[in-house]
Formats: structure tokens, C-alpha cells, sequence
């Protein structure tokens, strides 16, 4: 029996790594246990060919909250944030489009394509950045719980509530608008160009099992909104050394405040006795005791794998096995000996430092959806690139750069099942690069190495079930208080000292550190730790 | 004056409005534009012999309190609800009838899966529950969430606590389920794909959304909530109950008196002028019309506020619904139950047979196969059709108003040739019956009607076009102009057969009278 720790943070990714770091902050004596080799989870960068530094999976910081940053000085600990330059959509005719965090340059860009749109755009961003609030309040506390009668919970519940009831009829409106319609038809409330309205629409599928055009994926469009009420320059951005610096920052923040962390470690399974749990068991077969045990897996992998049917009660495990996660997007990462150029805006620019989106038009978005639907990946898929290394020449070798790709839709759930997905892997690749050659001839030979990574491979390598980037799908009913599963949203669960740290809670996935950090604190102040 | 109210459609919205608010002996007018009464569910003879019930059939939402608000049982309305099988064909295997007798479907559904038999037994349960909470909601003027009073708690108290009393697990399903896609939802409880798409059906019909659309499950809540089976005597009854209680109350009925505008004077109304230059004066107008005819354009632009007219334009109503009606020389046949004769047939094996017919909505084209809602009239009503001859009635989703090409002559027949090939795959030789036939497309219904978009729940049932039905401002049948008022199936609680919004919006006239 290794000696004994407040708390043992199951996984090594950014948010198992900032909840460590706010339990050591106050004092608690706490173990990370990673289960590969390198720290940071899906947010990780790995040498995967010499010299060429892969954010192999998630490969821009997005919402990662400052105060964060603040609180553990994860700046004096390395962390450093490039903001994205500009976000590019080629098209195969005519110039294409490049929005420029320079608002008056993106009017310029939009007015070319629509001068009504260009003329309302700045409306249209006052009116989101208003609206982001919502989304700060969100996702910066943890949810009330409306089904209890405690008066504490009532008054936060009316506090929650009172967002909405001191809104006026027409920002009601909107409100109610934006929680519940498709991408599409809310930004057709506001704009007529498809050209625009096709890759801003996409940051409201972005990990899920949607199309543009379904209902409820307008509201994760504020999220581009949140930068301006934190006050940074811009949301989106590239973490230097690849998106394993910024986990890599949160460690050193966490060890300097006294966490023990350990690579290396898979656990095998949760101790529980009588309803609680009392530490980990390695695949080694060691067995670590703790007072507490923070889960920074999906919910899946935790309830399902570490605790245990046996432990819950059927309800709950209902709740767990129904909770959605099939992944619908893959990977695929490139070397190349030189950038390619792209037909619609030849030479190596400025439009190149951000990422760029294969979304020509809203129809070429929704035909992706359909073949995911029912089984395919697309062969025409939505695909956001980034070139890190034109921003951070340390990723690549002098001269050469690294290409990362997302790509949707490549759902875990293909039609031959999801362990056919090894077999269609190289057609995945090459639907991928041939769709990007369409649009920058030439791509093909400058193809150094090419890494291709499906939803089957994440969960194979990264323990992401289903390889559902966020643990699970950020759909309206599996958000908030429902967020694993209905009255498990405040990081407890079933199992006594046994918290949810990870994506899969409260507020849910994408590069934030807060489903870490508001665990840890409401453990905390709870006392539950 | 010449009149107090002046209601514009005789459809069942504007007939039941009109006839509680002539209750009160006040002069009541009922404008028409067509010749015929009953609005979407006026019927007509569309082939020499031949007759239709009208665009929509089904009853089942129908509310009992408004039948006994309106005597309509002493306007010949045979009370209680009609024996209702609603038959899913397969091409290969016995299909699914589900029937108003939970045992008949259960046996039903037990053909294909033990397990599902049982599940839908406790589905049932579990829908009575729930509709305990949200049945009362659909029946009553809705709030503005917005503009919430000390009186609007009062009045959702009752609510809030019938909630609370569903205890805490319903009470979050009751949270979970109405974003969900409907397909989610039915697949957590079901794992026959034929009994999923059967009952997910009603849940897209009329939409802009496939079973895998979030929300539809609220569709799906409101629907089931709101069930009570279809009347005697079927959608023809309802409509001629509703046209003896307003004549017999004293309300006026004018057909074929389409109306050019509505009068309006400093913000208030002060009548209307037909298109045939008729001036006719009211205190108050009460449209039944959709949102967007009523205010674009019956109304000038200039009485309009800039935002309310935004407002307007920016409500969803994108028809997607077809109706294709079949004279035929025998009645209809059904492969996978020869013999049987059916009133209520709804096709598609699988929720993708549902998606895939929506996915062609969405580049502007018909679905290839569409989902056929048949309903088979002379069943009931012999009379419809001459001896042994039948009427196939069929709702097709999905075609929409916005169709690529355009709705050419050639088109609509093309629509028509898919629909009966469709049927072919389920009732083979049903080809060689048909003696004549009427093709409405939704921009054939959008005429004929006066519906904006052609769409028959006069907007689309999304989330956020049912919490602020039809627009701000406007949610509660009152409008920012003075003497206007809305009271069709553009209001709360939305579209189909169900007399609410007409009634509802009459008990909101009178008591602002008061």
C-alpha cells in the first residue's frame, strides 16, 4: 500500500492537470495518474516523425478561461498564446473569403460578397457579444439544480433564471432564438451571403452529430464571442510548442504547488467499498489509497470501466449507457516539405497564419452531415486546417511545416461498425487530402509524412470513447444540469468521494480548464475534499 | 357600427372564435374568401364523384372542452372518440397497426419484439404522466415570458407544483427529452424500427425537420399530450358542428369574400375592405389568416412598427407538405395485410426512410420516396365516392414550397407519379385504380388557401417559434394595433385540427372587453 493522498486526479490531461493544480493550491495532497507516456490528454504534442511537433489531436486553444491563467501563473509557467491571425475559406472559384481579426478589413473582405452584410456585421457582433455573457455565466459556475427545493438551490436557480427575466422582449427573443435554432436559419436572420454564413455556421457542429442546419447548433456560436468579454485580443489561438504546451504548463503549475504526477500509471479500476471509493487500482496491480478520487475520463470510461455496474444502481447506469458520445470527427496531421499554395489566393500570405475551412457553401456542409448520417464518412468533408508552424517555426524543422486537419464527418459509428474503421482509414486520408488538392493543387507532393487519425483511433489511443473530442455531445439535454446525466451535474456521483473533473461534466468539452477547475473549487468549498 | 367583430377564414380557428365570442350577442362577421367553409378542412369534390375531407384529416387534437364549450354535440358533433388504426405497411412482413386499443397494439408490436411490446406499455404510462403537466399548458393562453407579472406566477404556479409532483425523475426527463431529436428519444425505448417510424411520423409532419432534427420531440410532447383520438364522423363532422353552433349563435357567415385589407386608423382598427371594394366596419378584426398574410399583407406597411415587420419576415413558414388526392375504382389493398381495409396509413419502414425523405428539403429538391400520410376516407364515408369505388386522401412530406426548378405542370406531375409509385411498393396493382387525381403542391396550397409558404401549421413548430408564437409582441392573440387581434394556427399552441388557438384567442377578446 503506496502512501496515502488526499486526491488522486485520474488522467493527465488539461483538465485532470488544472484540477490538481486548485487541489494542491489548497493544500490537498494530490496524485496525478496518467495512463501514456506523455502529459496532456487529447490537448497533447507528440514528435510523431522527427522534428515535426503534432498537436495530434486538439490544435487550438480556444476558450480557455483567463482567470484560469491568473490564478495558477501558467504564464511564469510557460504558456504562450498566439492569437489566430485570420480565419481563410478558399473556394475553387472566384477569390474566396478571409475574415481578419481586423474588423474593418473583414467588412472590406464580406463587402465584396454582400455590401448589406458587410454593413450589418458589426451589429451582429455587438449583438453576440451581449449575448456571450450568457455563455460566461455558464460557464463559469456550476449549474443550479432545478429539481431541488433547498431555498440555496431556488436562489441560484432564480439567479440563473434572472438572466433571462430581466431581458427585454426583443433580446428574449434572440436569446430564445439562439438556444433553439439551426446555425443556418439564425444567421439568416442576420445575413444573405451563403459564402459568409457557410464557415461561420460551422463553429456550431464542431465535435457533433449535427448539421448546419440543425436545430440547436446556433448558440455555439457565441463562443467566438467570448474573447471580447474577457478581454483578450481574440479567442482562438495556437499554444507555442503546440497545444501539449499549454498541458504541459498546467503540470508545471500543478507540481509547483506541490502535485505528485506519474505517467505511465493506467488505472485498471476505482476501490469501492459500501458506496465509496478509497483509491485506485493500477493495471500493475498496485493500489494507491485516497481520500478522494477525481475522474477526469468521459463518463463512459469512469462509470462503466473504473467503477463498475455492480457499484451503481440501474437507473444511474441507464443514464450512463443512453448518455451520447459517437464521435463524428477525425484527424489527420501532415509534414510537408513547403506549403502548399492555394488557387483562389496564390502565395504564401497573411491569409495563411490563422486556420482555414473547406466550407465553400451551406449544401456542401449538409451533404457531409447526410453521409455521416447514415454510416459514411464524408468524402467531401468539412475540414478546418491550421499551419502552426508559419506562426512557430519550433514545431517543424527549418524549412518544413506541419499541417494539422480536422475533419468532419468521420463518424465512429460507420456502417461495417466502428472496428472496420482500420480497414478504412487510408481512404479516410485520401478523401481528405484529395478534397484539400481540389482547392490547393500540389498539396499531394509536398506530403512528408501524413498521420490519420479516425474517432476508433482516439479512443484507442486516447481513452476517448467513442472518440467523441468532448466527451460526450454538447446537445441541449446533455448540457447543464443533465451534464453526465440528470442531478450528476455538480462533479459528484453516485460513488461517495468519487468526483467528475473532465469534459464530460459541467460545462463540457473544448480547450477550457473548466469542468477542472470549477470541480475542484465546488469540492472544495464543499468540503468534500 | 356595422359590426364588433369581424373574423377573417372560416376555418375551424375563425369558426370556433367567432361563435364563443357571438355568445355574447354581439354582431359577429365571418368573412370567407373561398366558396366553401372549413378552411384546410373544407371538403370538396376534386374528381367527378369523388370528394375529399379537406388538406388535413386528423382529429385527434381536437379539444373536448371546446366541444363543450360550444355545444358542439348539439350541432350533430356524435360524441366520443372513433375506434383509430393507424396501419405502417412493410414491403417484406406483416407491417404494425397501432391502434387507440393499447392490448391491439400491443399485440401488434409483440409480432415483431417481445421487448418492445412491453416497453410501450410503460411508454404509455410514461407519457400519461407527463402529460399531466404539459396538456394543461397547451389549453390556456399562453404567458410572455418576457414580461412575466405578479399575476403570470400566480397563473404558473399551478403548473410549476404539477410538475414538482411528477417527482424528481420525470421531472428531468420532462427537461431532457424536448430538445432531443425525436429519433434519439424513441430509440432509447424501442428497437423495432418499423413501430419507431410509425409514431415518429406525426412528430415531422409539416416541419422543416427530419426524426434526427433536434426538437422534434417536442413536437412528438405536444402531439401525444394533446391526444384524444379522432371524433365520429371524422374532420366533415367537426367542421359542419362548427358551422350549425356559429349560425345558430348568430354569427354571419360571408363566402367568397376575400378580403383586400384590414382598416386601420391612428393604430386601431376600424374595419375591413374587401377585394371587391366593400368597406365593412368593426371594432375588432380577429384574423385567422397566418402571420405573414395578416400582417404583410393585409395590413399596410406603414401601420407597422420596423421591428414588428421584421419580426414577421423573419417567421419560419417553409411549406414542405404536398397533398395528392386519388379517385379510385375499388378500395385499396395492402400487401402485407390483404383483405383489411384501412382509414389511416402512414409509410417508411425506418427513421432514415423519414430522414432521408426530409434530406431533399434541404438542397431545395422533393424527396424521391416520400413519407405518404394516406388517409382513406370512404372507409367511414362510403358516400364520398360512388358504390365500391374509394378516395385515397395523401399528405407527402416532404416537397417544398422553394423547389429548385419551380413548380412547373410537368413538376406537380411528376409529384404525383412519385407518390403513387411510392404506394405501389406497399399496395402493388393500387396503380391501375386510380381513375383521377388532384396534385397540390405547397405553392398550389399557399394559393388556394391564402398560406404563406404553404404551410399548413401557418409556421414551422421550432423550438423557439413555439416559446414566442407567432412573434414578440403578439403572443398572446393581442397585437400592437388597436381592435387586431390573431387566432389561427400561427398562435399558441400551433397547428392542426384543434379549435385551441380560435378559442383561446376569444377568451382573451372578451375578457379585454370586459
Amino acid at each position: 500500500m503506496a502512501a496515502k493522498y488526499d486526491a488522486i486526479v485520474i488522467g493527465g490531461g488539461h483538465n485532470g492537470l488544472v484540477c490538481a493544480a486548485y487541489l494542491a493550491k489548497a493544500g490537498r495532497k494530490t496524485l496525478v495518474l496518467e495512463g501514456r507516456h506523455v502529459l496532456g490528454g487529447a490537448a497533447v504534442t507528440e514528435e510523431v516523425y522527427p522534428g515535426f511537433k503534432y498537436s495530434v489531436f486538439s490544435y487550438v486553444v480556444s476558450l480557455f478561461r483567463p482567470h484560469i491563467i491568473r490564478e495558477l501563473n501558467l504564464a511564469q509557467h510557460g504558456l504562450q498564446l498566439i492569437p489566430l491571425e485570420c480565419s481563410f475559406t478558399p473556394h475553387l472559384e472566384g477569390p474566396g473569403l478571409v475574415r481578419w481579426s481586423e474588423a474593418a478589413r473583414t467588412r472590406r473582405e464580406i463587402a465584396r460578397l454582400s455590401p448589406r452584410d458587410a454593413e450589418i456585421q458589426p451589429a451582429f457582433s455587438l449583438a453576440m457579444t451581449k449575448m456571450a455573457f450568457l455563455i460566461k455565466n455558464i460557464i463559469d459556475n456550476p449549474v443550479p439544480d432545478p429539481t431541488s427545493l433547498d431555498p440555496r438551490e431556488l436562489k441560484r436557480l432564480a439567479d440563473f433564471g434572472n438572466h433571462f427575466l430581466k431581458l427585454d422582449a426583443d433580446s428574449f427573443h434572440l436569446h430564445s432564438q439562439l438556444l433553439t435554432m439551426s446555425a443556418v436559419d439564425f444567421l439568416s436572420l442576420w445575413f444573405e451571403s451563403e459564402i459568409l454564413m457557410a464557415p461561420m455556421s460551422v463553429s456550431g457542429i464542431i465535435g457533433t452529430f449535427l448539421g448546419v442546419r440543425s436545430p440547436g447548433t446556433a448558440y455555439v456560436l457565441l463562443h467566438h464571442y467570448m474573447g471580447e468579454i474577457d478581454g483578450a485580443f481574440r479567442s482562438w489561438g495556437f499554444s507555442r510548442g503546440g497545444t501539449g504546451g499549454l498541458s504541459l504548463a498546467c503540470a508545471r503549475a500543478a507540481e509547483s504547488l506541490g502535485a505528485q504526477i506519474r505517467t505511465e500509471a493506467p488505472v485498471s479500476h476505482l476501490r469501492v467499498q459500501n458506496g465509496r471509493t478509497t483509491g485506485v487500482v493500477l493495471e500493475n496491480g498496485d493500489e494507491i489509497e485516497a481520500r478522494t478520487v477525481f475522474s477526469s475520463l468521459d463518463p463512459n470510461r469512469t462509470f462503466l470501466r473504473l467503477v463498475g455496474e455492480q457499484h451503481l444502481d440501474e437507473e444511474f447506469t441507464n443514464q450512463i449507457k443512453r448518455y451520447k458520445l459517437r464521435g463524428s470527427s477525425g484527424k489527420v496531421n501532415l509534414a510537408l516539405d513547403r506549403i502548399p499554395e492555394f488557387t483562389c489566393r496564390p502565395g504564401i500570405g497573411p491569409h495563411l497564419m490563422g486556420d482555414l475551412a473547406i466550407a465553400p457553401n451551406i449544401d456542401y456542409l449538409e451533404r457531409a452531415y447526410d453521409q455521416a448520417k447514415y454510416g459514411d464518412f464524408s468524402e467531401r468533408p468539412y475540414i478546418n486546417a491550421v499551419f502552426p508552424s508559419l506562426v512557430d517555426p519550433s514545431v517543424a524543422p527549418p524549412g518544413k511545416h506541419v499541417m494539422s486537419c480536422f475533419v468532419q464527418y468521420a463518424p465512429y459509428h460507420i456502417k461495417e461498425g466502428p472496428e472496420f474503421w482500420p480497414q478504412r482509414r487510408e481512404a479516410f486520408g485520401e478523401a481528405v487530402i484529395d478534397t484539400l488538392e481540389q482547392y490547393a493543387p500540389g498539396l499531394r507532393d509536398c506530403i512528408l509524412h501524413k498521420q490519420v487519425l479516425t474517432p476508433w483511433d482516439m479512443e484507442q489511443m486516447v481513452g476517448l470513447s467513442e472518440g467523441n473530442i468532448f466527451q460526450g455531445e454538447l446537445s441541449l439535454e446533455q448540457l447543464l444540469f443533465q451534464r453526465p446525466a440528470p442531478g450528476w451535474a455538480r462533479y459528484r456521483t453516485p460513488i461517495r468521494d468519487l468526483w467528475m473533473c473532465g469534459s464530460g461534466a459541467h460545462p463540457g468539452g473544448g480547450i477550457m480548464g473548466s469542468p477542472g477547475e470549477l470541480a475542484a473549487k465546488y469540492a472544495l468549498q464543499t468540503r468534500g475534499v | 357600427m356595422a359590426y364588433d367583430v369581424i373574423v377573417i377564414g372560416a376555418g375551424h380557428n375563425g369558426l370556433a372564435c367567432a361563435t364563443i365570442l357571438a355568445k355574447e350577442a354581439r354582431r359577429v362577421l365571418i368573412v370567407e374568401q373561398r366558396d366553401v367553409i372549413g378552411g384546410l378542412c373544407a371538403g370538396e369534390e376534386f374528381h367527378p364523384g369523388y370528394r375529399h375531407t379537406g388538406l388535413l384529416h386528423d382529429t385527434s387534437g381536437l379539444r373536448p372542452w371546446l366541444v363543450e364549450e360550444l355545444g358542439l354535440s348539439g350541432h350533430g358533433l356524435k360524441p366520443g372518440p372513433a375506434p383509430h388504426r393507424v396501419f405502417s405497411p412493410q414491403t417484406d412482413g406483416p407491417g404494425l397497426v397501432l391502434s387507440s386499443v393499447p392490448d391491439e397494439s400491443v399485440a401488434e408490436i409483440a409480432r415483431h419484439s417481445d421487448r418492445d411490446a412491453r416497453q410501450f406499455q410503460v411508454f404509455g404510462t410514461f407519457l400519461g404522466r407527463l402529460r399531466k403537466v404539459i396538456e394543461p399548458l397547451l389549453n390556456k393562453t399562453p404567458v410572455n415570458p418576457s414580461d412575466l407579472g405578479v399575476g403570470d406566477f400566480f397563473d404558473l404556479a399551478p403548473h410549476g407544483i404539477a410538475a414538482r409532483r411528477l417527482g424528481k425523475r420525470d421531472m428531468m426527463e420532462l427537461l431532457r427529452i424536448p430538445p432531443m431529436c425525436v429519433a434519439d428519444w424513441l430509440r432509447e425505448w424501442f428497437e423495432t424500427e418499423l413501430l419507431n417510424a410509425s409514431i415518429a411520423g406525426p412528430a415531422i409532419s409539416g416541419g422543416w425537420t427530419g426524426p434526427w432534427s433536434p426538437g422534434t420531440s417536442t413536437n412528438f410532447l405536444m402531439q401525444t399530450s394533446t391526444w384524444n383520438g379522432p371524433g365520429q364522423g371524422g374532420v366533415a363532422a367537426v367542421v359542419s358542428a362548427l358551422e350549425n353552433a356559429a349560425t345558430g349563435s348568430g354569427v354571419e357567415i360571408r363566402t367568397g369574400a376575400a378580403v383586400k385589407r384590414i382598416d386601420i386608423e391612428q393604430g386601431a382598427v376600424r374595419g375591413i375592405t374587401l377585394l371587391d371594394g366593400d368597406e365593412i366596419e368593426a371594432r375588432s378584426v380577429v384574423s385567422s389568416c397566418d402571420p405573414r398574410t395578416t400582417f404583410l399583407d393585409l395590413i399596410s406597411p406603414r401601420e407597422l412598427s420596423h421591428k414588428l415587420e421584421q419580426y414577421v419576415r423573419d417567421y419560419r413558414m417553409r411549406g414542405t407538405t404536398a397533398k395528392v388526392h386519388l379517385a379510385l375504382n375499388r378500395p385499396l389493398e395492402w400487401a402485407s395485410r390483404p383483405g383489411e381495409q384501412f382509414e389511416y396509413i402512414r409509410t417508411g419502414e425506418e427513421l432514415d426512410d423519414l430522414e432521408r425523405a426530409f434530406d431533399a428539403v434541404k438542397y431545395r429538391q422533393r424527396s424521391e420516396r416520400p413519407v405518404l400520410e394516406v388517409h382513406v376516407p370512404t372507409v367511414a364515408r362510403p358516400d364520398l365516392a360512388p358504390q365500391g369505388h374509394s378516395v385515397a386522401s395523401v399528405l407527402v412530406h416532404f416537397a417544398p414550397h422553394h423547389f429548385e426548378e419551380g413548380w412547373s405542370d410537368s413538376a406537380r406531375e411528376a409529384l404525383g407519379d412519385a407518390v403513387v409509385d411510392e404506394r405501389e411498393r406497399y399496395a402493388p396493382g393500387a396503380r391501375d385504380l386510380v381513375v383521377g387525381r388532384e396534385v397540390l403542391t405547397p405553392v398550389d396550397i399557399e394559393k388556394r388557401y391564402g398560406l404563406a409558404g404553404g404551410h399548413i401549421y401557418h409556421g414551422e413548430h421550432g423550438l423557439d417559434q413555439l416559446i414566442t408564437r407567432p412573434v414578440p409582441g403578439c403572443t398572446g392573440y393581442a397585437t400592437p394595433l388597436d381592435g387586431l387581434y390573431l387566432c389561427g394556427s400561427g398562435c399558441h399552441p400551433g397547428g392542426g385540427v384543434t379549435g385551441a388557438p380560435g378559442a383561446l384567442a376569444a377568451h382573451v377578446i372578451q375578457s379585454s372587453r370586459q
